[in-house]
């Protein structure tokens, strides 16, 4: 028998399903896969570095918040929540509200961009129109908030910087209405609609058994069935006490990773409706004293997964190590294994599903 | 609350064998940390499924000469962390190629002693 004939293509750096550049190259039988190698190097900035070097520890939030513009809330909280645990002092709990509120909206705009990008693989652009249509209504509350659409630094070491009014909750609620309707009409389109169900069930799965083995984490774990949400393994914020609710799904397919994320919109409007409905009373900031002396690891749930900070200082006004484990360079072998027996023409909607974030990845 | 064990060169791999469940432990990271111009503080970070801020930490004193090994065998997603502490370090673990983040042939090691 002949033997059979390896094909080597790429995806990326540049590609038209790629928002931003990272590299696989995949050894093809015919259509498989059968095997890849990833480059994911195209925009390393050394903000590590520079969070040890450049910039004091005060202004680190500041920083970390550019990594990534979609989670820029969760990478500012992690890293404030880190320096918060050595120094003297207590957030308050309007403020741990506050926090929570902006991280699920950052949730929701983050997967309903996800869930877009997977609807235009699929060739239903009206579909991908729909939804960033919907996302402005989330974008619109996240600016009325914290003064920004994106990159908002509403999170400072000791509480947040902006208060929230009587009329921006009105307006929360009237949001998150709207927006609920429509999640439960994508609901039934990617759980109902021929063509997305033909081109998404059954393809790039991961195994229960997979998801332990790469260490997967996120949407892409919890739709394998793999129990794992650092919202309920952390309890740096109230997350029990707004009605957080773990999403899970058992086909670890790529509608599997699509109905997961739109179930986490469901609830992040609920624990944000819980949230303005039940506000506490008290300061939005308290003056912590000090200067960060010893180690913390603090871990927090971003979109994507489970996102680590590492902090380690001397009572100086610079640390002596920042590190930062983000979720889609922690996922990468997770995502190669995904990709290995399934066919080339799949790999551009894989991809998509896995929410791929190359800003982060890099750092 | 980081439950700290300190480890060797000689004995990590055993001890991390011996330690991960893979359905009950989560590979964090393999941090760096620079502790003076030649030795560098190598951790394997894991935490607990289901458990709340269940933190364990393997540590290695590690000289800039010395070859870490590979926990790859028993941990595959290892290998990303591996490549990240060789580059950003100048370090060398084994089976791991310099060029996820930087040239293959670059010279520069942001977080090593040499560090740009």
């Amino acid at each position: 028998m002949a033997n059979k004939k390896i094909i080597n293509i790429p995806l990326g750096s540049q590609h038209i399903s790629l928002l931003e550049p990272i590299k696989f190259k995949f050894a093809c039988e015919n259509e498989k896969i059968v095997e890849v190698d990833s480059d994911v190097g195209f925009v390393h900035r050394g903000i590590e570095k520079a969070c040890v070097t450049k910039f004091k520890f005060d202004a680190v939030p500041y920083v970390v918040a550019r990594i990534c513009g979609l989670c820029a809330i969760t990478h500012s909280l992690c890293y404030t929540t880190a320096v918060e645990s050595l120094l003297e002092g207590e957030v308050t709990q309007k403020a741990k509200y506050l926090r929570i509120l902006l991280v699920e909206l950052d949730r929701i705009h983050s997967h309903m961009l996800c869930l877009s990008h997977t609807a235009e693989n699929a060739g239903f652009e009206a579909m991908f129109m729909q939804i960033m249509g919907d996302r402005e209504y989330v974008m619109d509350l996240q600016e009325k908030i914290s003064g920004n659409r994106i990159q908002f630094d509403y999170v400072t070491i000791g509480g947040v910087n902006r208060d929230i009014t009587v009329d921006i909750i009105k307006d929360i609620k009237t949001n998150l209405k709207l927006i609920k309707s429509k999640v439960d009409e994508y609901i039934d389109e990617f759980t109902n609609n021929w063509s997305l169900s033909l081109k998404y069930k059954d393809i790039g799965t991961l195994s229960l058994n997979e998801a332990y083995d790469y260490n997967a984490i996120g949407p892409l774990a919890r739709a394998a069935g793999l129990k794992t949400d650092v919202r309920s393994e952390t309890n740096y914020l109230p997350y029990d006490e707004v009605g957080y609710k773990m999403q899970l799904a058992t086909s670890g397919d790529i509608h599997g990773r699509n109905i997961v994320r739109l179930n986490e919109i469901l609830n992040s409007i609920e624990m944000c409706e819980n949230i303005v409905g039940g506000l506490p009373q008290g300061d939005i900031f308290t003056k912590l004293r000090g200067k960060p002396n010893g180690e913390a690891l603090v871990r927090l749930e971003a979109p994507r997964g489970e996102l680590m900070y590492y902090i380690k200082g001397e009572g100086k006004p610079l640390l002596n190590r920042v590190r930062i484990k983000t979720p889609t360079f922690a996922s990468i072998p997770a995502f190669m294994e995904v990709f290995k027996g399934s066919n080339y023409a799949d790999a551009p909607a894989i991809l998509a599903s896995f929410d791929p974030c190359m800003s982060c990845t890099a750092k | 609350m980081i439950n700290r064990i300190e480890t060797s060169l000689q004995t990590v791999v055993e001890d991390i064998k011996d330690f991960y469940e893979k359905e009950k432990h989560h590979f964090l990271t393999l941090n760096g940390l620079k502790l003076d111009e030649e030795t560098t503080q190598i951790q394997w970070i894991f935490s607990k499924y289901g458990e709340v801020d269940d933190i364990t930490m393997f540590y290695v004193d590690v000289k800039e000469y010395e070859m870490i090994p590979s926990i790859v065998e028993i941990l595959p997603s290892a290998i990303i962390s591996q490549r990240e502490i060789v580059d950003m370090f100048g370090l060398d673990v084994e089976g791991s190629s310099k060029g996820l983040y930087l040239d293959e042939d670059s010279e520069q090691m942001p977080l090593g002693s040499c560090g740009i």
